[in-house]
Formats: structure tokens, sequence, C-alpha cells
């Protein structure tokens, strides 16, 4: 066992070359921030080589083995990428610049004419689309969030899908999609216009669908490729109309161009607020569809059918971020303070109030779900919605003056951001971890009883459902452990990662409802019931899984992971359990704050920290922090205890990190639910509030006949029509041919006939 | 000598040849005939193969020196040096010339030739079907390069001619009536197209160097156009409205829009794979670029007038296209009725007037013509493979055809307008014109290409995905017992280029882009400012 775990080692040698290359290019002189190509072509260049090779290599030893068909090269590549990552944010973090742009390169040319009144003249105001590095310190964060997480993901996914016999001679087109992927969200991260920035939102979705849809023998992985695909390409067709609004009012999509200064456009004309609102909106529905937030929050839930590491890094940690850095992209515009555009109230509020929506919701939902990946991406939803909240006022924090506030909340949503991906992507790969131990126990225990070794293990047992699971804290002290931060990251149990975030959301979000704005009062208290529900089911899905005895024999015969998949839980346990340390210790305050739209915690050190958090200035907000954590530490994860704690299998022992939780929960463990599991309430929640239903009724009824009429109309009406000419035409030379009759005498009869009305013409017109 | 310049060579060579390799192992001894019939598919490869190799030294300059981005419309180069007279009675010149918005569709053209032969390289009495080949790419050529309205219209009567033999003999079970379909509908559409062109003629003035002995009037298409844009060339105005009517039928049956479409899904879904690539490829463009070079050219005023028409027939196409797309089981039909969706596009593109929309009209010309061959490559192997073309009848072509399924994720995201593919330049560019000249109008085209995206995705999977078991997968009726395969070499080869291509002019679209889009400009300055000014001015 030892001896395979060193070999295992030998396999990351490959990666020194990757990662001696970014040092390389630095001493050779490329400047830190064209590091962004180098993070942005690894893995562009990596996809079709481990693709091509898997598909004609498919199975050799060697390959497999050696390779991990394509695991390890595509780590290498993700090592190129994380670590100009880290330079690039190191050396911006050093130079002390709020802004690094790199000289971006020409990439489409064109002109545009206006008529000013006169004539039509080329109008130079419009500017050629470009492509170029951009870095501030909303970008700076979401590089590290993304180099990070995909390198580790891919790490976590090495050990997860090259160990499962279903996934064999496959895994080279996970790793290669996974790769383009990472290359979707490092230029999305790093672009320097909206364009270049929508055109890597596509890309994830493609990869985003792809991966999905891995398991592509699945009716159902199939389907929920495609409704994932298609969800967001109705949000994304809003955001590209949006994009072309912008075009039109700053005669360009440079974020260098547009973000100096918002207020005016094209040849310095002012820009309307009636004109710009809509764009931004349009971009917001755009952003809607790409981060799941209601209405079109349909597709996430069903996207959980992919691989568990693919949820980890793209449905969790990344790409659903992309719609909250790009309404994070939007505060320029409506900070009016600085040059923002006046008159631009109601886009926080719309963007506030989804939010709220969206995270009352899903919560809502997730109290019922049984499938532990279930529970996460609807945790998910849930956790963005918070951050679009926290966006939603800002935004209308700072188009109303009050920049302080409204810089405050941006920071705290954006720190939230950080701190939901790294939780998040943490507790997808610890399920991932379950899943996977639970899969082999049960894989084994088949093996064992003689079941056959060719029976369909996946037909009677579901490995992912929690009603399976139960006193796994004994088995898996690592995966525990991890599961265990994350979800108090995400509760926000006080003094652990997204508890300063949160507090901070949920504050300001208050602080402009009470004092400002009445209509944001309905997401301030949506906000705080989330708290508590987030208590609810997050704690829940621990009990469920890791306290109690285990309620399937597959439970009991689980063991511990591998190192592939151990590492990254452990780097992330630590990373969720110092944020909020790190926030504090490394001053990173100074940090985001800037007067050029960034995280605002202007000179916060950890007792401003503390005393925003637990003792504010305003009796109202610190009724309403303490309201809200006494909801989400105390009142939700206690209810939970008492539905479904309960004290390990005797003789079972569990790590003393998580074993005082486990025996709390038996302490508080009394009630029976279940006759509320089957109330009409729990049903439509279960049934997803009927949304998925509702859509599909909507399609079938007026998609589906009218394409079917359009198919009849056109071989039957448009195409009748041609065919009744033929027809005609054919009938009309048969009767024409019944003048030829081959008689002279009709022939001459004809001519003299032709001839007299002829010259009855000719008469006619003349005359 | 005229005959000898590039243009003349790689628009003769072709044709001739393909005549003299279809006729000679007719009349030939058996045993000659023989041997001959199986060297000819290497035959006509390698030449198309070398005159593709010609284009492209051409466009990279070491034949011409051209410096492509300072050509506008109405200066040519590689052009025929002294016009040579075919027919001196009536003023009809071998005169050729090529700029922006004809080399790129001569590229392809000369890239699709060879690329065709290969994907079908070996058809059945493939010493016939090779050498149809390259009369076609002769015939299509022809179209693109001549700057005399007469031999344009013979080489665009002349495209026919092969494309009916193709689709006549090596067609599917329909294919009598869909080869008659395609040449009497497309063939009576461009008939009023000629009666346009000679009332053009009639008013040409007399030129001493190239006006007819005979009648005093020329056909010369730069000489035309220098006498529209200085005097008109048709001074009523009721007969410059009509004549871009007759115009318009012609070109638009060719792209085609609807309403007069409907000859492409029953010419495609009956044609060889070789046939339907060059049909989609590059056939259905020779109606835009006519429409640019003569209508638009030559009639501003009728164009701006119009400019509403030009929108219907867009949006039609483009918007009834799609939504007929989403009711179709036919893989090919499908494919020919997203042809006409993006076809739409075109004049839309067209319609902005703006020098941006120009150039994304000319770059979808470009892009469709790559991505499109690819499609009904897809969808040629897949017919050849299991015998089939309805989608749905089988599933998991992923398990079984691992490479036919990546080729055809590819070019369906391709078609469908994924970034850094070639066709979103073309859609974006489009759309941001659109923008600027319609407003809000652009939520039409914009929705639909929600529509564009279900109808793929719906038809993928339907068709690469659920197979119910990761290791058989469902296969349709028509297999009987044969053994599923993945695509053949030759088959992969082709396809292999078309997917790189695709992406590669989406990664870096300039290599053709940046020459458009100055062409675009030069050619909307010169030609429909003035009239624009006029149009603004007059309200």
């Amino acid at each position: 066992m030892n001896e395979q775990k060193n070999q295992e080692w030998n396999l990351l040698v490959p990666l020194a070359p990757a990662i001696a290359l970014v040092p390389l290019l630095a001493v050779m002189g490329v400047e830190p921030i064209d590091l962004g190509f180098a993070a942005i072509a690894a893995p562009l260049a990596m996809f079709p080589v481990v693709l091509l090779i898997g598909q004609i290599w498919n199975g050799n030893e060697t390959w497999v083995s050696r390779f991990k068909e394509g695991g390890i090269l595509a780590l290498s590549a993700l090592s190129v990428s994380l670590i100009a990552g880290l330079w690039m944010v190191l050396d911006f973090l050093g130079a002390g610049e709020k802004k690094a742009h790199g000289d971006p390169l020409t990439w489409l040319d064109f002109d545009v004419l206006r008529y000013d009144g006169t004539q039509w003249n080329i109008d130079a105001g419009f500017t050629n689309i470009s492509f170029g590095i951009w870095l501030d310190p909303i970008s700076a964060m979401l590089l590290f969030v993304a180099t990070f997480l995909c390198f580790l993901i891919c790490w976590f996914a090495i050990g997860y899908m090259t160990t499962d016999d279903i996934n064999s001679n496959r895994n080279h087109r996970f790793f290669a999609e996974f790769i383009l992927f990472s290359m979707g969200m490092f230029g999305m991260v790093l672009a320097d216009s909206f364009l270049w920035l929508f055109i890597f939102w596509e890309i994830m979705g493609l990869c985003s669908y792809l991966l999905i849809g891995f398991y592509y023998w699945k009716e159902s992985a199939a389907a929920a490729a495609k409704k994932a695909f298609m969800t967001t390409r109705v949000g994304d067709v809003f955001l590209m109309v949006g994009l072309l609004m912008l075009y039109d009012i700053y005669g360009s999509l440079d974020f260098a161009v547009v973000f100096d200064n918002p207020s005016t456009g094209v040849g310095e004309a002012p820009v309307k607020a009636s004109e710009l609102q809509p764009a931004l909106l349009m971009l917001f529905i755009g952003c809607v569809g790409k981060s799941a937030q209601f209405p079109l929050h349909v597709w996430l839930p069903d996207a959980m059918e992919g691989p568990t590491p693919v949820s980890a890094l793209i449905h969790a940690a990344t790409m659903v971020n992309a719609g909250l850095y790009l309404v994070a992209r939007m505060v320029p515009f409506v900070d009016v303070d600085y040059y923002g555009v006046m008159g631009m109230e109601d886009l926080g509020i719309i963007i506030a109030w989804v939010g709220g929506i969206t995270a009352f919701m899903a919560a809502s939902i997730a109290f019922v779900q049984n499938d532990i990946k279930k529970v996460l991406a609807y945790s998910t939803m849930s956790q963005l919605a918070y951050i679009f909240l926290g966006l939603g006022s800002a935004l209308y924090l700072m188009s109303t003056g009050h920049r302080y506030e409204g810089l405050f909340v941006l920071g705290g949503a954006l720190f939230h951001l950080f701190n939901h991906a790294m939780a998040k992507g943490m507790l997808f790969m610890a399920s991932g971890s379950v899943i996977h131990e639970m899969h082999h126990a049960h894989h084994e225990l088949h093996h064992h009883d003689g079941h056959g070794p060719h029976d369909d293990h996946n037909e009677h047992f579901d490995a992912q459902d929690m009603r399976n699971m139960g006193g796994l804290a004994s088995k898996m002290p690592v995966t525990s452990i991890a599961m265990m931060l994350g979800s108090m990251s995400i509760i926000g149990i006080p003094l652990i990662g997204g508890f300063w975030s949160k507090e901070a959301i949920i504050a300001e979000t208050w602080l402009g409802a009470l004092e400002y704005e009445p209509l944001l009062l309905g997401p301030a208290i949506l906000a705080v019931l989330t708290a508590g529900m987030t208590g609810f089911y997050m704690s829940r899905m621990w009990m469920m899984t890791f306290a109690g005895e285990p309620k399937h024999n597959a439970a009991s015969h689980v063991h511990e992971e591998t190192l592939w998949i151990k590492t990254p839980l452990i780097t992330l346990s630590i990373v969720t359990a110092t944020t909020g340390a790190l926030l504090a210790f490394f001053h990173i305050g100074e940090f985001f704050s800037s007067k050029d739209y960034s995280m605002g915690f202007d000179d916060l050190d950890v007792t401003k920290a503390l005393q925003i958090a637990f003792l504010p200035e305003k009796r109202a907000l610190m009724v309403v922090g303490y309201v809200t954590i006494a909801l989400s530490t105390l009142v939700g994860p206690i209810i939970a205890m008492k539905v479904h704690g309960g004290s390990l299998k005797e003789g079972q022992e569990a790590n003393v990190a998580v074993s005082w939780l486990v025996s709390l929960s038996a302490a508080f463990k009394t009630i029976d639910v279940s006759g509320m599991a089957n109330s009409s309430l729990s049903d439509s929640l279960r049934k997803r509030l009927h949304f998925d239903d509702l859509y599909d009724w909507g399609i079938s009824k007026t998609i589906a006949p009218m394409a079917k009429f359009s198919a009849w109309f056109d071989a039957n009406v448009i195409d009748g029509i041609v065919k009744l000419v033929e027809r005609t035409s054919i009938q009309g030379s048969h009767w024409i041919r019944t003048y030829t009759t081959g008689s002279t005498r009709d022939y001459i009869l004809m001519a003299a006939v032709g001839a007299l009305s002829i010259f009855i013409l000719i008469m006619g017109v003349t005359i | 000598m005229s005959f000898t310049g590039p243009l003349s060579i790689i628009t003769l060579v072709p044709l001739l040849s393909g005549l003299i390799l279809l006729v000679l192992p007719n009349v030939l001894p058996n045993d000659v005939s023989m041997r001959m019939k199986a060297s000819v598919r290497n035959v006509a490869i390698g030449l198309s193969s070398a005159i593709f190799l010609l284009t492209t030294l051409i466009f990279i300059g070491t034949i011409g020196q051209i410096d492509w981005l300072s050509i506008g419309m109405g200066d040519y180069v590689l052009e025929t040096e002294d016009p040579v007279w075919l027919i001196e009675s009536i003023g009809v010149t071998w005169h050729l010339g090529t700029d922006a918005l004809s080399f790129p569709m001569i590229w392809l053209t000369t890239l699709l030739i060879p690329i065709s032969m290969l994907v079908q390289w070996d058809a059945e009495d493939g010493h016939s079907f090779h050498s149809l080949l390259l009369i076609m790419e002769g015939a299509l050529i022809g179209v693109f390069v001549s700057l005399d309205l007469f031999v344009f219209y013979i080489f665009w009567e002349l495209t026919l001619v092969p494309m009916f033999f193709l689709i006549m003999i090596w067609g599917g079970e329909d294919r009598k009536y869909a080869s008659m379909k395609f040449f009497i509908y497309t063939f009576t559409a461009s008939v009023l197209m000629l009666v346009g062109i000679l009332v053009m003629y009639f008013n040409t003035v007399a030129d001493p160097n190239y006006a007819g002995t005979l009648t005093g009037h020329h056909f010369n298409l730069v000489l035309m156009t220098e006498q529209s844009r200085v005097d008109g060339l048709i001074t009523s105005e009721g007969l410059r409205h009509f004549v871009w009517l007759l115009l318009l039928i012609g070109f638009a049956t060719k792209m085609p829009s609807v309403p007069v479409h409907t000859w492409l899904p029953d010419a495609h879904v009956q044609a060889p794979t070789a046939g339907s690539m060059l049909l989609a490829g590059v056939m259905l463009k020779m109606g835009a670029y006519g429409f640019l070079r003569i209508a638009v050219a030559m009639f501003p005023e009728s164009t701006l007038t119009f400019v509403p028409l030009l929108v219907f027939l867009g949006m039609a196409s483009l918007v009834y296209g799609a939504v007929v797309c989403l009711g179709q089981t036919n893989l090919k039909r499908m494919v020919a009725y997203s042809s006409v969706s993006h076809m739409g596009l075109i004049f839309l593109g067209i319609a902005t007037m703006q020098p941006l929309g120009f150039a994304g009209a000319l770059f979808m010309m470009f892009a469709h013509g790559i991505i499109s061959p690819l499609l009904f490559a897809v969808a040629g192997s897949f017919k050849h493979h299991y015998h089939t073309l309805e989608i749905g009848s089988m599933r998991g072509i992923a398990h079984h055809s691992p490479f036919l399924a990546g080729h055809m994720m590819l070019g369906w995201m391709g078609s469908l307008g994924l970034p850094l593919l070639a066709g979103f330049v073309a859609e974006v560019a489009i759309m941001i014109a659109f923008w600027m000249t319609f407003g809000w109008w652009v939520l039409l085209p914009a929705l639909t290409l929600i529509f564009t995206a279900l109808y793929y995705l719906t038809s993928m999977q339907k068709m690469i995905f659920e197979s119910d078991d990761p290791h058989t997968g469902k296969l349709p009726d028509t297999m009987h017992d044969e053994e599923p395969r993945d695509v053949t070499w030759h088959e992969n080869a082709g396809m292999f280029v078309l997917g790189a291509l695709t992406i590669l002019f989406g990664i870096l679209p300039f290599i053709f882009w940046d020459m458009m889009s100055a062409w675009s400009t030069e050619f909307i300055q010169t030609y429909l400012v003035h009239a624009m000014n006029m149009l603004e001015a007059s309200p």
C-alpha cells in the first residue's frame, strides 16, 4: 500500500517543467500582467493534446497508469495557470496599483457610420474590438479563486474519476473538457472587455454542457445538459443584446474606455439613465441565467448529474460566480460620486429582490432534498442569491450617493463570493468523497456476497442518498471535519469564513431598507429568514451523513479516501477555517479598499470587523445582527439536531474535532417528523415548487406545436404552391399540346389570328 | 496572353481538365479506360489541391504581391490585362479580376473541392464523380472572378449542370424529382435575373474599348458600376426599381431566402455529401455575392428604398427558418433549413447599411462556407454508416463513433454561434450593426439564437447522447445486423480540416476579416453614402 502511494507521487514529476515555466518566463522579462496570456494559453494548448492522445491511445497501459488518462497533463497545465495567477496577484499586491492593464491586441477592426445632421460620416468614437489582460482587486481575487480551485479540484478529480470503472477509457474526455473550462474561467476573469468576458462566459457554458452530459448514456444526464445550456442561453441572448446597447452608448466594450468616465459616451455625449439602465438590466438577465437565480434557476439542481468534481468546480465554485462578477462590474456605472450616471436606483432594487427571492426559495427547497448533492446545489443557489442581494444593495446605495455604505456591502458581497467558493468547492469535494466511498463499499459488498460482479450496482442503490448514510463520522475523519467546517462557513457560525461576509450583506441591506428605501425591506427580511434556514438544512445534511447509526449496510463499510482526495480537502479546510483570521491579520481589507470600485473595507482591521459584526453603531442593525446570529447558529442547527441527530453506533469512535458535534446532536434528538414529510407543502417543495413543470408545460404548449405547424406549413403551403405551379405547368403543356394538331389548316388559321391581333395591337398603341 | 493569368488558370484548368477526365475514359479503348478510371480521383484531388495551393499563395502575397487591405470596390486585383473579345458584336469580353468580396469565396471554393472529394473518396463511379466536382470548381470560381456580366451569367448557369448530375446520379431515393426541381426552380429565377441584366446592358453608354460593334453596348461590370456611380445607370426610377427587384428574385432564390427556399431542402436531402457540401458552402453564397456586386453597387437608391423589404426577407428567413428546423425529423433537412436561417442573417447585415454589418455579412458568407460543409459532411457520414437520416432513430453515437460525435459537436456548436468558432464573429458583428440601425428589432434575431440552440441541442441529445447502457447504445433498424463503425479515415481527415478551420477563423478572424472590413467601408463610402445623404436630407 505504501509502495503504491510512493509510485503515485512519482506521477507528479511531469509537473516540474510546468511549474518552472512561469518563473522562467518572468526571468526572460515577460511583464507580470502578460503572464495572464500564459494562464489562458496553457490549458487551451493542452486541451487538444489530452483529447487527441486520449482518443488515439485509448486504453494504453502507460497512458492509464502514468498519465491517469490525461489527468497529469491537465494538472500540469493548470499548475502553469496557478503559478502565473499567483505571480500576477502577488505582483499586483506588491505594486500597490489599483489597476493593471496589459497592452491590448486588436481583434476585429471595423468602422461605424453616423449621421451628423448633414451627412453620414465614419465616426471615430467607436473603437475596435481588442483583447487584453485586466487586473484590478475584483479580478485579482477571482483569479486566485479560479486558479487555486481549478488546480485543487483537478487534483481531486484524478483520485475521484480514475478509480471508477465506468469512467475508464473515457477520462481523457473529462480532463480535456475540464481544462477547456478552466481556460474559459481564467479568460473571463482576466478579460479587459465586456465582449471577451461574454466570449469566455460562453466557452464555460459549453464545457458545463459537455461535462454535465459526461455520462452521455444516461437519459437524465443528457436532458440535464441540454436544460443547462438552454436555460443559460436564454440569459446569454439578453446579455448579448445588453452588450450591443453598451457598445452603442460608449462606442467601445473595453473596461478601460467604458469605466474611464461612465457618464459620457461616444463623442463625450452625456449618457442617459433611460438608455443605460435597460442595457444593464439586459446584462443582469444574463447573470440571472448563469448564476442560476430565479426565474432561470431550474438548471442548476439538474446539473448535479455531472461527475462530482464538475459540480464542485463549475456549479459551485467558479462558473456560477460569473454572473456575480459581471454585476460587480456594473458598480462604476452607478457610482454617482465618481462619474456614475444619475437615476439608476431601480437596478439595485431589482437585483436585490431577485437575490432575496432566490435565497429564500432555494433554502426552502433544500429542506426536503435527500440527495446530498442536491442539498448542496440549492445551498449554492441560495448563497449566490445572498451575494446578488449584497451587490444589489451596493448598487442601490452607491446610486443614491451613499458611497461608504455601498462600498462596504460591495466588499462584503465579494468577500462572501470568496468564502462561498472555497467552502462550497470543499463541500462538494467532501460529498464526492462520501459518494465515492459509499459507492465502492456497496460495490465491494456485492462482490463478496456473490450477487455477481456484473450486477448494475447503481440500479437499486443510490450512493448519493443521505437516507442510506449515517454514522460516517467514525469512518471518514478528514471528510467529516471538512464537511463540518464548510457547513459552518456557509451557515455563518461566528468567526468562521462566511460569517463576516454574510453579516455585512444583511446589515447593510437592512440599513438601506430602514434609512433610505422601504422597497429593500422585503429582501432584507428574506435574507434574515434564509440565514436561519441555512442553519437548518446544512446541519441536517451533516447530521444525516455523519451522525447517528448507519442506515444502510454500505455505510458501515466505507473507509477513508486516497491521498488524491484527501489533500485538497485538508488544504481547503485550512483556508476555510482561517479566512476570517486572514481578513484580520493580513489587512486584506486594505487590499480590497480602493476608490476605483472594489472591496470597500477602508481601514478595516480586526477590531473594526468585530465591531461591525457585533456592535454596530445603529441599534436597529444590532438587533438584526443578533437575530441573524441566533437564527443561523442556534435555532436552525438545533432543530436539525432534534430531527436528524443521534449518537454513533456502539463502539464507534469519531475524531475529537467532530465527536462533540455528534454527542451534541444525540442530546437534542427528540422529534419524529415523518408526518410532516408527507404534507402538501413538502410535496411541492420536493417538486421544486413546480417551476420545472410549469416551464415544460409552457414549452409543450407553445414552441412544440409552433414547430410542428411551421414544418407542416412549409411542406404543404409554401412548397405546396411550388408544387401547384409544377402541376399546372405540366397540365398546361398537355393542354397546349392539343393544339399541335399537325393539320396545316389549323396552323394557317392560328397564324392569321395571331397576325391580326398583333396588327390591332399596334394600331391601338399608335392611335 | 489573357488566358494565362492566375485567375484564368484557376478557372479554366479545373473546368477543362474536368471535362477531359469526364469524357476521355468513355472514348478510350477498354483496358486503358479501366486503368484511367481508377486513377481519375488521384488526378482530380492532386489538381484541385494544387489549385488550392496556388490560391493560398495569391492570398499570402507570394503571387501578385497584393495588399488586400487597400483594395476597395471598383479596384480589382489580378485583373486580366487586355481583355479578350469573346463575342465582339455584342461586347462580351474575357475579363477577370478579384477583390476582397470575391477572393474569400474563391479561396473557400478551392478549399472545399479537395475536401469534398476526400469525404466522398470512395464514391461509386468515382471517375465521373470527381471530374464533375472539378467542373463544378471551375464554374464556381468563374462566377466569382468574371467582371463581364455575360460571362458571369454563363458561369452562373453552368454551376447548375454538374450539380444537377451530382444529384441526379448519386442522389438518394427521390433524386430525380429533387434534381429537376433544383434545376428548374433556380433556372427560372436566374432567367428573371438575366432580364434585369439585359436591361442594364441596354442602358450602358458606348465605350470605345468594350462596346460591341453591333449593339454599341457592353457587359463590362467595372464600367457599368462606374457609370452608375457617376451618372446613374438607369435614369427612370420605376425601371430601376423594377430591375432591382428582378435581380433580387434571382439572387434571393439562390441564397435562398424565404419564401423561395423550398428547392433547397429537397436538393440537400437527396444530394450526395460532396454535392451538399458545395451547395451549402459556396453555391448559396453566389446569391449574396451577386446581390452585393450588382444590385447594391449599381442601384444604391433602390437598395435604400427597399431596405424594409430586405429586413423582412432576412427576418423571415432567419426566424421562420429556425422554427421550421425545430419541426424537422430528418437530419439533413434540419441542416438545410438552418442554412436558410443563417442566410437570413446576411440580408440583415446588408440591410443595416453599416460597414460593420456589411463586413459581418461577408464574414458570415465565409464562416458559413466552412461550417455548413462540416455539418453536411457529418450528416453524410452518419447516413453512410447508419443508413438513415432520422433524428432519434439511434442513440449514443458517442459510444460507437466517437470521432463522428466529436465532429458533430464541433459543427453544431459552430453553427449555433458559439464564441471562438467562426460563426460567432459574423453573428455579433451583424447584431451590433443591427442594433445601431434598427434598435429593439434586434430582439427578434437575438431570440432566434435560442431556437437555433434548441434544435441543435435536441438533435444532439437524441443522437450523441442517451444510449440506455454505457456499453451498447441503441442502433437504428436500418443497420440490420451490421456492426457500427466510426468514420473512415478520409471522412475523418476532411472533417478535421473543416473543424480546425472553424476554430482557426473563430480565434483569428482577422485573417479574412480585415480585408472584408476595409472593403465594406470603402464600398459604402464609394457607392452608398451619397444615396444615404440624399435620403436622409429628403424626408
